[in-house]
């Protein structure tokens, strides 16, 4: 007897041990978590590539399914379709539902969480409590509607019940979790509960009380076609709902009273739960379009964010676009942002003193430029410093009214403060002295005339590369040389040399910036 | 030096002051009643007047060939309207006025007035710049914005310069460490000709070149035009 128990708990032991270098084993492996990681971004995460061919062999499975189904009312199909339905289909769907309980979370980190704990406290490993937790655990998956959803939609394919196969409806169901639209139909449902409900028991209230009222009045051998209380009230909702078959209808003067009254009724009812409906999708067709915002920035390597959509931003927005730079607008007032939408650019109404939206657009990885371009100095220096607090590699441009303000925003390392007053106000000095010159850098800085100024970056290899600047025909090109701009380590700026001498030498990686037509620079650019 | 009166102080005024008055002009300080209420009081002397009053401006004695005009009431209704007035009380002023949009340029413009600086324009390019052009920008920043020594400046040829009546081809501007940009040629007419082109221009007395230099070079530079 002794012997027995001994040997029992030696068993357990040793399931235990087990189980527990199983779930470390599983936890030190890099190649199982690739696995599940793949697997849940091809179900779930709607960024996968891949996941639009998974729900699309899904939806053709189920489609498939339902066609066998509707055909085999009238027709006889063929044994090998009715086996392909049964099996294939019953196989795929199961395999899915197992994967997504396999994937809804990790059992293995409750084992380890629960034997650090016991080992923490010096306690055997409670291996029941343990199996109980896993066990809670994947049930909440279980539980869940689009589970329920999933495993009904596994049950027509059990051949003993013919009323089963109703449910294949629910493989129609099914295809919701494959389509984004229609879950966004199902949340502006969610999103309107309290209203339509209210709706919903008003109308039942209606059609009760007049299905009643048209039983009393007619039900009492009147009306041949009203021959319990279930006709009264089918009657009823038939007349509320407009939709008014004919088949009953009154016949004594008090009953058509009643009619007119529902049908009064019914027409407010009706028009209510659609505006609900109509205005509740309006409201999540932006947030739809966000979200699709969001989903489009994220295939892109880089982005640059302008926030605040007022006069400067939607110049500068021009401007990036002109210069094929790709941005994403944000502004916290609606007009704006739908103004940005409508011009054609990337727009999210959001606020960008908060860190959220610029997690979704990729803080870490994707986002190089934020230009803080709203009409107020505090809020641009409010988003500045949530950006540097969030990523202090981003670089931050900041438009700024006030110099004291100003100071500020270089001490919270903003990269560029921009004053507009301050380079308006530059030029506008210019001119008291040199009107000619002032006309000469108006129509440069703001880029109106053919005549540019830009910048050449030279690459290896190229004719520029290893001569000096005597060498190089600027007239040929037609081009002036203003100067040439060289990356150097003392200064992470980078050196401005201007009008450097003939013996100058260029190299690769050094910019020249010159002034000539737009044809001109264009053309020495495309011979880098 | 110029004598300059400067409409509005805000702070496109107060920038407009910093710089001219850096650089030695005589400055007028004009507000008006209802903008100078908003107005920061840093020392400078200001004159408050009623600007739908031409009695009170007239009071400020313009002389309309020697003085320049700046435009720059905080409200553009404002601002448009002195252009306005301004124009119609002085026909050959020196009117330059500031601008927040391409539209109201259009309008200040049609108003009378000879120059306008656009607030946004300017400054939307600079933006653009920082991320598309880091090289123009820094080049940009030398010649115009930072306070040093590099500038952009216009010299009218002097009689009997040493340089007159040669070709630009023959002159060594890079040598004496001037970038000649543009040129007026006055055989051509008024217009601004960059020199981009590299045509070779004739330089006579009265012409106009615009250059970028360094302040010693510039200064030598006239030097031996005989300036």
């Amino acid at each position: 007897m002794f012997w027995v128990q001994i040997q029992r708990r030696f068993f357990l032991k040793q399931t235990k041990n087990k189980l527990l270098s199983f779930a470390y084993l599983i936890e030190a492996s890099k190649s199982y978590r690739k696995i599940k990681n793949f697997i849940y971004d091809l179900i779930e995460n709607d960024d996968c590539p891949y996941k639009k061919y998974f729900d699309f062999f899904m939806i053709i499975i189920i489609l498939l399914s339902v066609t066998i189904l509707v055909v085999d009312v009238k027709h006889h199909i063929p044994l090998w379709l009715d086996n392909l339905d049964l099996y294939v289909v019953t196989i795929v769907f199961v395999i899915e539902y197992l994967v997504r309980m396999w994937i809804y979370s990790d059992i293995h980190k409750i084992i380890i969480e629960e034997y650090e704990e016991a080992s923490y406290f010096e306690k055997n490993i409670p291996i029941f409590e343990v199996l109980t937790k896993i066990v809670k655990n994947k049930w909440g998956y279980v539980s869940s509607v689009s589970a329920i959803i999933d495993l009904v939609a596994i049950l027509p394919s059990y051949r003993g019940l013919r009323v089963l196969r109703i449910l294949v409806l629910f493989r129609a169901f099914k295809m919701l979790r494959y389509t984004k639209s229609l879950t966004g139909f199902l949340y502006v449902l969610k999103n309107k509960k309290f209203e339509l409900i209210t709706l919903l028991t008003l109308s039942g209230f209606f059609i009760f009380i007049a299905g009643i009222m048209l039983y009393v009045f007619e039900g009492d051998n009147d009306n041949p076609n009203i021959h319990n209380l279930f006709d009264a009230f089918y009657w009823a909702l038939i007349t509320i709902s407009t939709v008014g078959y004919g088949d009953i209808s009154p016949v004594t003067t008090e009953g058509r009273v009643v009619t007119m009254l529902i049908i009064l009724t019914g027409i407010g009812l009706i028009s209510f739960v659609t505006s609900i409906i109509v205005s509740s999708f309006s409201e999540r067709l932006s947030v739809l379009r966000e979200g699709r915002v969001i989903q489009d920035v994220g295939k892109k390597k880089s982005i640059t964010v302008i926030c605040g959509y007022g006069l400067l931003g939607r110049l500068v927005a021009s401007g990036l676009k002109k210069d094929g730079i790709e941005f994403v607008v944000i502004d916290k007032d609606e007009h704006l942002a739908a103004q940005a939408y409508n011009n054609g650019y990337y727009s999210i109404c959001a606020d960008a003193s908060q860190g959220d939206i610029f997690r979704q657009l990729g803080i870490d990885n994707r986002i190089n430029h934020v230009l803080c371009l709203t009409s107020d100095d505090i809020q641009n220096a409010f988003i500045a410093v949530n950006i540097k607090s969030l990523n202090k590699n981003v670089s931050v441009t900041a438009r700024c009214s006030d110099e004291e303000i100003a100071q500020k925003m270089e001490f919270a390392h903003v990269d560029h403060v921009i004053m507009p007053e301050e380079i308006a106000g530059m030029m506008g000095a210019v001119y008291a002295g040199e009107k000619v010159a002032f006309e000469v850098l108006l129509s440069i800085i703001e880029e109106k005339g053919k005549t540019q100024i830009d910048e050449i970056n030279i690459t290896e290899g190229s004719f520029l590369d290893g001569s000096t600047v005597g060498e190089i025909d600027f007239e040929k090109l037609r081009i002036i040389l203003l100067g040439v701009f060289r990356h150097v380590d003392f200064n992470p700026l980078g050196e401005f040399v201007f009008n450097p001498s003939d013996e100058f030498l260029l190299s690769a990686n050094d910019s020249i910036v010159c002034i000539g037509y737009t044809t001109a620079i264009a053309n020495l650019k495309s011979r880098m | 030096m110029e004598n300059i009166l400067l409409f509005g102080y805000g702070s496109f005024g107060r920038q407009l002051y910093k710089n001219l008055s850096s650089m030695g002009h005589q400055i007028k300080v004009v507000t008006s009643l209802e903008e100078h209420e908003n107005s920061v009081d840093d020392g400078v002397e200001i004159l408050k007047i009623n600007i739908k009053r031409n009695d009170d401006i007239l009071s400020l004695g313009i002389n309309p060939d020697v003085d320049m005009l700046y435009c720059s009431m905080n409200k553009t209704a404002n601002n448009l309207f002195l252009v306005l007035t301004l124009r119609t009380l002085f026909p050959h002023a020196n009117i330059i006025a500031i601008s927040n949009s391409f539209e109201n340029t259009r309008k200040l413009k049609y108003a009378g007035a000879n120059s306008v600086i656009d607030l946004y324009e300017a400054t939307s390019r600079r933006i653009v710049n920082i991320l598309t052009k880091p090289a123009v920008t820094r080049a940009l920043d030398e010649i115009v914005y930072n306070q040093n020594d590099l500038k952009m400046a216009e010299i009218v040829l002097p009689k009997n310069s040493p340089i007159d009546g040669r070709y630009v081809k023959e002159v060594e501007f890079k040598k004496m460490g001037v970038v000649l940009i543009a040129i007026i040629d006055k055989e051509l007419g008024h217009e601004l000709i960059f020199t981009d082109h590299h045509i070779n221009h004739k330089l006579d007395f009265g012409d106009t070149l615009v250059v970028v230099a360094k302040d010693d070079d510039l200064s030598k530079f006239k030097g031996y035009l005989g300036e």
